[in-house]
């Protein structure tokens, strides 16, 4: 090529495998064959990505097995609304409840990268007291860790995403970030407008995982804001591209369209391998040394629960009974409000401004813990969808309601909701293409999440008033998924102890969303990813114990920053923490 | 006598044999013209290293709080911002001594220099880089890297780096007499080489060089003046481009930095516009530029957040200080516009 | 119908996402241009329940100040997600499959409009149709109540409007209607805040849009007789 020409329009190759204009897998991927290897971890998302990674390079033998494809980031993904809904789980899960939460598009991913392809990224931190809820305020559960247990992790991902935001972000535990701030979009100067206006204090441009400067091979963010339609400029960070690329360099292997049925446990209670069915529906059995659960709220439960076997009878790992149950979501009401001037929302990433003001119990008010208030950026179909029940338009009313879709702003909530044991994921009878039972979720709001949710919607709706919107309208819904695994020190009342190890099984674990005990009013993200390379330092400290014996050491491992991707230092802004650190 | 009262004294002797029966003392106009004979002499090395340190000081803020938004992504991009700091370092020393200015001024303001051309390379590259690259010149510029900025930049060290080559305020009047700091030959010294008479020969170096001492570069200075203009003015286009053109103003320094180019290239082919159009140009581009500074300052404080959120809204306001940089290309036209032609 | 007649309706005359394709990339292109150049065909609705269902989406998304040539296919689009059963990711546990769902649901739509004076759907007059539909919108159908115990009606009403958006919404016609950028990659924005057009964006133009007269379906209003959370349709995510 033209050197000229490769210089001043940097074109890719095109020999490997696309991860954004210029990145690419230029490595042939390892292939174990169905012989025993150490670990098998099911579903290569935000958890599994990185779990992999770390295996990789410590130097054990890991196999990924995905349920969906491993992306061709320039082939696969549209920057397009429609175009995108192969991203989420799109098969049948059953609905119901109270509160029945919909599924799907709005919180599980498919697809090597997981709901990570797909997240608006923001990603903030736990507060200290999210990890004592219970001591605190007498609700919901203490987690087994303390935030300090967790935070070194933090801190660790947020350079290997890497997040941009404030040099100083002030709630929860004060905090710099390594990469500066975004630019405002409509949504974004809104939320500020409100907030000042109301003496609101709230953090500009970030935190998100979205590069606000190159990265290696990874591009500045260029604020077209398809952030959930996947990130095909590579700017965002999903696992896809921040960790699995150097897992396959470190002898990983991901086997995508790969469904895993059930898990095997043998007579000594140990797991031996995996079932899963491939892409022609041909069933296949992976012996392991020892299995990891990475399948989110729904899917671990499920695959748990359909993994019932003499000794386990009500579900792999359920003594407790505590499997599929305190699913939670978070209240994610979208408020949306019409100024006189254009907006046009759907510039710049959804995520990218954020207030954390009313995050910690107040007890000026009539119910426990709190809410953030968040920038969002529905696209037309999302914002139509918003329409017909915030204002029940249809019809001609929708139409006309559309033909201004450049005057509304929106921004939302996202408030916790406590863990409930009612909560929960069951086994529907509805079966999927493979045979496999589907998953039926059940979900109600209690009187503490509904007193939280009427208030923060307020609040939000406050806001946007105070913005300047002449109309404001304001749609109930929830966001995320966590819990349904959760993670605790009493065996009776959870399935996982801290370091994801199954109470039940000692060489099977589960890591991922489903562990977190409560889940506070920040977008689980991050802290997914940080409890995956805490439990990736677990696993290596404690080496060829965890396949030869039943024993628990509970100790602490020492944090592994040499196991981080390659790039991960030498970036960014110095942080005053981290010199005097 | 303190060296305060020798100047003076230095001052009136130039005045008297300039226009003899006019003391220092008899109207402020002289002064004006004092330092004017200094600039025709090249005797401002003080001068110009303090203009050279103060424009540093911007670029160096600027170039620091610019790389902020890029979030350092690169090492790399550090280097402005300390070597920034160090040639405000170096103009100092220059303006506190002979020695200063051509130990320390020149080698740091060169390695700036350097810098900038470096810095030019990594922004085109940048550019490149971005989805689509070249192929959409215009998104890619304003919502890149600032394409002529480290060039922009690398004109406060090209100021320093002449300033190292000049006389001081209080030399002798003619370059005989400070033979002593004269460099004995000009071509012992690489960067001439840089200089736009590269391909010329030794002893054609050693006039330039010379010509420099004597504050005869007039063309040469019109000439960096209207690189400087450019880059301003590319930019200013730009970033005003972005913004759509909102505020009729927008279009002054797009309109104004062609009109000063014009002048700057029309004063180095003749002796004429240089007292003409030259200085009335470059004023009105000093003008513009403070103007803008109080549009883009405004600019800050009406943003969502205005003064609450400060810091954020100089980050991606309106650039603060943007616009002195185009006063900065003002002044050195009228610094051309001042001093004598080469020989 | 009042305002302007044009092939395009919106504030944004003569704006064309379509007319930036070359900026887009080639996977995005080539999903869009599909979108335009869709087979209507249907596989799942069959010829007799096809007119039903064309005349109920003609209320449920009207497009009749559409020039013919513009008009956006929403049944096919519809047809083909059941043909080919691509789900949301969920279903209601109160609710029959999809597929199930619309044929209860046009048997019903039809026995209400009989049940009046024996007429069928297809023979009302439009604002008698769009009466009709209406009640289904506010929760309050008059007949059919066998069919509304199997199936709540909130939540079919609700699986039609947003099937209809789905396809409306998707297409490049409805960008150009409601000043929509498009697709952004690799070229995306350079003017994020004040609504601030791109220089290949087209400013607002307002004028007075009205509704059709006969038609009811402007004058909206919330859904009454349920919580709004079992309206809840489970968009896209937003965050």
């Amino acid at each position: 090529m033209n050197p000229l020409k490769k210089y001043l329009f940097n074109e890719r190759n095109g020999n490997g495998h696309a991860l954004g204009p210029i990145q690419e897998i230029d490595v042939p991927m390892r292939r174990f064959g169905e012989e025993e290897v150490d670990y098998v971890v099911i579903g290569v998302g935000s958890a599994g990505g990185v779990l992999l990674q770390r295996l990789a390079r410590a130097g054990f033998r890991v196999l990924g097995l995905e349920a969906g494809p491993f992306w061709n980031t320039e082939r696969d993904w549209v920057s397009d609304e429609a175009g995108s809904h192969n991203l989420y789980w799109e098969q049948l899960r059953i609905t119901g409840g109270t509160h029945p939460l919909a599924l799907g598009a709005n919180n599980s991913g498919r697809g090597v990268g997981g709901g990570s392809v797909h997240w608006a990224a923001f990603t903030p931190r736990l507060h200290p007291s999210d990890f004592r809820i219970h001591s605190e305020d007498g609700v919901g559960i203490d987690w087994p860790m303390t935030y300090e247990e967790l935070k070194p992790y933090y801190e660790q991902l947020e350079l290997e995403m890497p997040v941009a935001g404030p040099a100083y972000y002030p709630w929860g535990d004060p905090h710099g970030y390594a990469y500066g701030p975004h630019p405002m979009g409509g949504a974004g100067d809104v939320l500020i407008q409100g907030c000042t206006k109301l003496g609101i204090g709230v953090s500009i441009g970030g935190p998100v995982a979205i590069l606000s400067g190159s990265h290696g091979d990874r591009q500045h963010c260029i604020y077209r804001g398809f952030c959930i339609q996947a990130c095909k400029v590579g700017a965002k960070a999903s696992t896809l591209i921040t960790h699995v690329p150097d897992a396959l360099r470190s002898g990983a292997e991901i086997r995508d369209d790969s469904m895993v049925s059930r898990i095997h446990v043998n007579k000594e209670n140990r797991v031996t391998g995996v079932s899963y069915f491939d892409v022609h529906g041909q069933e296949h059995f992976q012996r392991a040394k020892a299995v990891i659960v990475s399948g989110y709220a729904i899917e671990t439960p499920r695959l748990l629960l359909n993994s019932a076997c003499p000794g386990h009878e009500n579900g792999l790992a359920n003594s407790s009974d505590t499997v599929g149950r305190y699913l939670m979501a978070q209240a994610g009401n979208v408020v949306l409000g019409r100024f006189h001037d254009l907006v046009r929302i759907y510039k710049a990433p959804p995520a990218h401004a954020l207030t954390e003001e009313f995050y910690e119990t107040d007890s000026k008010r009539d119910f426990a813990r709190g809410f953030a208030i968040q920038t969002v950026g529905p696209l037309p179909i999302a914002f139509a969808k918003q329409m017909m029940t915030a204002k029940g338009a249809w019809g001609w009313g929708l139409r006309r309601i559309m033909m201004d879709y450049n005057h509304w702003a929106a921004i939302a909530l996202l408030g916790e909701i406590l863990p409930w044991p009612e909560n929960r994921v069951q086994l529907a009878e509805a079966k999927d293409r493979f045979g496999i039972p589907v998953a039926k979720v059940t979900f109600g709001l209690h009187d503490n999440d509904e007193k939280l949710i009427e208030f923060g919607k307020n609040k939000v709706i406050e806001v946007m008033g105070a913005a300047g919107a002449e109309e404001v309208v304001q749609e109930t819904r929830f966001a995320h998924l966590v819990g349904a695994a959760r993670m605790g020190t009493d065996p009776r009342t959870s399935v996982v102890d801290k370091y994801g190890r199954t109470h039940d099984v000692a060489n099977l674990f589960v890591c991922d969303g489903s562990i977190l005990p409560t889940q506070g009013s920040a977008n689980p993200g991050l802290t997914i990813q940080a409890l995956a390379a805490r439990t990736g330092d677990y696993l290596i400290a404690q080496g060829e114990s965890i396949f030869n014996t039943n024993h628990r050491d509970m100790m602490q491992p020492a944090i592994r920053r040499d196991l981080a991707p390659p790039g991960t230092y030498g970036r960014g802004v110095p942080r005053l923490a981290n010199l005097t650190s | 006598m303190d060296k305060a009262k020798m100047q003076r004294l230095e001052l009136q002797r130039v005045v008297e044999m300039e226009r003899p029966g006019q003391s220092l003392e008899s109207e402020g106009l002289d002064a004006i013209e004092a330092v004017d004979e200094h600039l025709r002499e090249g005797r401002f090395q003080r001068g110009l290293a303090l203009l050279s340190g103060a424009s540093s000081l911007l670029t160096g803020l600027e170039v620091g709080y610019e790389h902020y938004r890029g979030s350092y992504s690169r090492r790399v991009m550090y280097t402005p911002v300390a070597l920034s700091l160090l040639l405000v370092a170096g103009a100092a020393a220059g303006f506190m001594s002979r020695r200063g200015a051509r130990r320390v001024l020149r080698p740091i303001a060169a390695l700036t220099l350097a810098d900038g051309v470096l810095g030019f390379y990594f922004h085109l590259r940048g550019i490149a880089r971005k989805p689509g690259g070249w192929r959409f010149p215009m998104t890619n510029m304003v919502m890149g890297p600032p394409v002529f900025a480290p060039l922009l930049f690398g004109i406060s060290a090209y100021l320093g780096l002449i300033a190292s080559y000049l006389r001081r305020e209080d030399d002798a009047d003619h370059p005989a007499d400070d033979i002593a700091w004269i460099p004995r030959a000009a071509h012992e010294h690489h960067w001439t080489k840089a200089l736009p008479g590269k391909r010329i020969s030794k002893p054609e170096t050693i006039t330039l060089s010379q010509d420099l001492r004597e504050g005869k570069f007039q063309k040469h200075m019109a000439l960096a003046a209207a690189f400087a203009a450019f880059f301003s003015g590319f930019e200013a286009f730009y970033s005003h481009y972005k913004n759509n053109f909102r505020y009729k103003a927008q279009w002054t320094p797009v309109v104004l930095s062609p009109m000063l180019i014009a002048a700057c290239i029309a004063a180095m082919r003749n002796r004429k516009p240089a007292h003409t159009w030259l200085p009335a140009l470059s004023a009105a581009a000093v003008v513009d530029g403070g103007v803008g500074f109080f549009y883009h300052a405004r600019g800050i404080f009406r943003r969502p957040g205005g003064r609450k959120h400060l810091l954020y809204n100089v980050l991606y306001g309106p650039p603060i200080l943007a616009p002195l940089l185009f006063s900065a290309c003002g002044m050195l036209g009228l610094l051309a516009s001042l001093m004598r032609r080469e020989s | 119908m009042k305002g302007r007649t044009s092939v395009q309706p919106g504030y944004y005359p003569g704006f064309s996402t379509l007319g930036q394709q070359a900026n887009w990339d080639e996977a995005t292109r080539a999903t869009v241009l599909k979108r335009v150049a869709r087979s209507l065909e249907l596989h799942f609705f069959t010829p007799e329940e096809a007119p039903l269902i064309e005349a109920i989406f003609e209320h449920i998304l009207p497009q009749i100040d559409r020039d013919e040539k513009y008009r956006i296919p929403i049944v096919p689009v519809v047809d083909e997600r059941l043909h080919t059963n691509r789900l949301d990711g969920y279903r209601y546990e109160n609710m029959p499959p999809d597929q199930e769902a619309y044929r209860l649901g046009m048997q019903a739509i039809e026995e209400i409009a009989r049940g009046k004076d024996g007429r069928g759907f297809l023979e009302l007059t439009p604002l008698e149709q769009d009466k009709l539909l209406r009640t289904l919108h506010d929760g309050k159908p008059e007949g059919a109540h066998h069919i509304w115990e199997r199936m709540p009606v909130h939540r079919f009403w609700m699986l039609m409007v947003q099937d209809a958006a789905e396809a409306y919404y998707a297409h490049p016609y409805a960008w150009d209607e409601i000043g929509f950028g498009g697709p952004a990659y690799p070229r995306a924005y350079m003017r994020l805040e004040r609504g601030e057009a791109e220089p290949w964006e087209v400013e607002e133009q307002r004028y007075e849009w009205e509704a059709p007269e006969d038609s009811v379906s402007d004058i909206y209003e919330l859904i009454s007789g349920h919580d709004l959370h079992q309206a809840t349709p489970g968009q896209g995510g937003t965050h």
